[in-house]
């Protein structure tokens, strides 16, 4: 578990992060979102004691952050960079000798991360001749090729295609399988909803929302359904009554219809359902959830209104 | 330690991989050696006949000096002083090449002055030496011993003639040593430009590439500054393993085969003679002769400027690595790492004076400030050593080399503060606020 306590951190009479307070269990994958310039890279640098916070404390397991902790981390920064004119397998067993392993132990792990990433053919070749998928590739093996119980990934996924994407998502899986702690920062929100199991939304140097991602997306929900029926719309406006307002109607054919609708009293889904079956054949009722997208902007645009 | 051992091992390895660096290991002694063989050439050089005035006021050689005419030397005897002034302007002597001055006190201080308006070359300056000397043996023999020649050649002094130009009389040579205590110093300089130039370079790159903040997720700045520090000590180190190595070989590759004439000639123009024979006449050999090569093989005692050089190059190296740390870590982008250089060159330049006015004025004042100012204290310690220096004041280069190494480590921790926060630092400009608000924190 790594408990942040009160960390504050200037840069001259500018104050970055302002009295932060998270605890990230161990073993889950923690997001951290925010929109540019609200801190996220800072307490991940403070994280990996590439800066040090003007106040406050970080334990890891109950201990102070400290120089011993650098090889149970694992960095993927946001502007991340290569030794381009080293040879991948140099590079990578460079990387993991600073990060505490010996020769042998280094040139193990390289290569076997090598394999499971298919670029074990371009091991001996210049890192700026490979393509930008491979390089990408060679940057988050030589993140976690150490293996790190926390593993800090800042925009893992941006540049990556759709097939990279969904290899690192599963590795991402793997590693919280195996018990490994993932601090996740990004802009994709999809990604959040996907793998992450808390969220915590920094801005202007603040926690502002901090829950489990389910929580956070229940807790700001709007009571509004989709809903999949067959038969007559006006139909379908009766059935509602008043207690509904029809956001939008889309025909699907054959006397198909999806709408969205939203309560007004704060009806449940079975008071929909209810209203609903008596009158039309009925395909799906949803409920529609706000995506962490709509989350992040709600919050954010009321917190600069503040 | 170990962490910055690592990242100064890669550096160096960088530097091995790069093609520029790999030619210059060849290149760099390859331009030393052609320099060292015009060196020698030149110490060959000059006129090959001359005609020859003696002034001898005392009749001490009796009008008579070789008993074999040559080609080469024409000698006219004079029964009166001759100024060198007179030699040089008055028309009565402008037809002549040389003037030997032989006065009483020869055969006292064993000292002949020769003034040439053309430099002979090294053969005629033997042969020229060879006569005098013979024939000043055969005047003290006959006049002033009982000794046979054999005998006499045991015991007597070395003739000592001293080749002046008409033109530039008070030249003494005697600056040569010097100048390769300036020559070892500029290419300490010339090497502490190029590493410490790469140490601003790389820090640059790794700013541009953002790689170092990869890096520094696993050591500390300051060490990530060492290693940089210390591997572009390394490759200046492997640069200077092979110069000094290539320049070695190619020195005896000059001694024994490639101007083999100049070591060991067979023949001074029809007079023969080897350096055993003129070693068994008590006199200089042609080595001995030609100033540059006795100089660079026989004056000159690598043993003790060698490991002098490596001292006063860390030492130097020390100090302005701390410089080039601070230039990479302040600049804000890829150009920046070039203009900042500007300054620190001509700080180098600073340094390459102190060596030449080391050489001209030893013991001025500013000599004195600059054997003590850090920056140029490597320079003039190295000129000293070369000329040479008692214990005392070899160990006052030493107390300078101390200071140089604690102003050294003063300026490198400075450079570390600056470093924490420059690294991570991009796209920012350039500002002396900037840099006393780094400095600060």
């Amino acid at each position: 578990m790594i408990e942040i306590i009160e960390v504050n951190k200037f840069f001259n009479q500018k104050q970055a992060l302002d009295g932060i307070n998270l605890i990230i269990p161990k073993g889950s994958v923690f997001g951290i979102i925010g929109p540019n310039g609200a801190g996220k890279t800072t307490l991940i640098r403070i994280l990996n004691q590439i800066l040090e916070p003007s106040a406050g404390k970080i334990l890891i397991a109950g201990i102070p952050l400290n120089a011993q902790h650098v090889s149970a981390f694992g960095y993927l920064p946001e502007e991340r960079g290569l030794y381009r004119e080293m040879k991948v397998l140099d590079h990578l067993v460079f990387l993991a000798r600073i990060r505490g392993l010996n020769r042998n132990q280094a040139l193990h792990a390289a290569r076997k991360w090598l394999d499971k990433f298919e670029i074990q053919a371009w091991s001996n070749k210049r890192i700026d001749s490979l393509s930008k998928g491979m390089a990408q590739k060679v940057q988050f093996i030589g993140t976690i090729l150490h293996d790190p119980q926390i593993i800090i990934l800042d925009e893992p996924l941006s540049g990556f295609d759709p097939l990279n994407i969904q290899l690192i998502l599963d590795q991402i899986r793997t590693f919280k399988a195996e018990g490994k702690t993932i601090i996740f920062s990004t802009h994709n929100m999809n990604s959040v909803e996907e793998i992450c199991d808390e969220v915590a939304l920094i801005h202007q140097g603040r926690v502002i929302a901090h829950d489990q991602v389910a929580m956070l997306r229940s807790k700001y929900k709007t009571g509004a359904y989709k809903v999949r029926f067959q038969g007559n719309q006006i139909a379908f406006a009766n059935a509602l009554w008043t207690g509904f307002e029809i956001l939008s109607t889309v025909e699907l054919g054959n006397q198909w219809h999806e709408a969205v609708i939203k309560s007004r009293q704060g009806q449940t889904f079975n008071e929909v359902f209810n209203a609903l079956s008596s009158a039309l054949t009925l395909q799906l009722i949803e409920e529609q959830l706000p995506g962490m997208q709509d989350i992040f902007l709600k919050l954010v645009t009321q917190n600069n209104h503040e | 330690m170990n962490k910055s051992w690592l990242i100064a091992v890669r550096e160096l390895f960088e530097r091995l991989n790069n093609r520029s660096f790999r030619l210059m290991l060849l290149l760099g002694p390859l331009l030393i050696l052609a320099m060292v063989y015009v060196l020698l050439e030149s110490g060959n050089q000059g006129v090959s006949s001359m005609k020859v005035l003696i002034s001898d006021p005392t009749n001490l050689f009796e009008n008579k000096i070789s008993s074999r005419p040559s080609e080469h030397v024409t000698y006219y005897f004079y029964d009166d002083y001759i100024e060198f002034e007179s030699f040089k302007s008055d028309p009565k002597f402008k037809s002549f090449d040389a003037l030997i001055e032989i006065n009483e006190k020869v055969i006292i201080n064993k000292k002949v002055f020769l003034f040439h308006r053309e430099d002979p070359n090294l053969q005629l300056k033997m042969k020229l030496k060879f006569e005098i000397e013979r024939r000043l043996e055969e005047v003290l023999i006959e006049q002033f011993t009982n000794l046979e020649v054999e005998e006499f050649r045991k015991i007597k002094q070395p003739l000592n003639i001293d080749f002046r130009n008409v033109d530039d009389p008070f030249d003494t040579s005697d600056e040569t040593t010097a100048w390769v205590g300036y020559f070892l110093g500029y290419i300490m300089i010339f090497f502490i430009a190029i590493f410490g130039t790469n140490i601003t370079k790389s820090i640059n790159r790794e700013k541009i590439n953002r790689i170092s903040e990869v890096i520094l997720a696993s050591v500390k700045s300051h060490q990530l500054m060492l290693g940089k520090i210390f591997g572009n000590l390394l490759a200046s180190f492997v640069q200077l393993i092979f110069w000094i190595s290539i320049v070695g070989i190619g020195l005896v590759v000059f001694q024994q085969f490639l101007m083999n004439d100049l070591f060991t000639p067979d023949h001074l123009n029809g007079v023969q003679v080897s350096d055993q024979q003129l070693k068994a006449l008590g006199m200089e050999t042609m080595m001995q002769q030609n100033e540059h090569i006795d100089l660079l093989f026989h004056r000159i005692n690598y043993l003790w400027l060698l490991p002098n050089f490596l001292i006063f190059f860390i030492g130097t190296y020390w100090i302005f690595a701390s410089f080039f740390t601070i230039m990479g870590a302040m600049s804000g982008d890829e150009s920046d790492g070039q203009q900042f250089v500007i300054p620190i060159w001509i700080f180098l330049g600073l340094t390459i004076f102190a060596g030449y006015n080391t050489m001209t004025y030893p013991d001025s004042g500013l000599t004195k400030f600059f054997s003590y100012f850090p920056w140029t204290s490597g320079m003039v310690s190295m000129v000293k050593v070369t000329v040479g220096v008692s214990l005392s004041q070899y160990l006052m280069i030493l107390i300078s080399w101390v200071i140089q190494l604690l102003v050294g480590t003063l300026f490198i921790s400075l450079a570390a503060r600056i470093f924490k926060h420059g690294i991570l630092s991009f796209g920012h400009r350039w500002s002396m606020k900037l840099w006393f608000s780094w400095l600060k924190k």
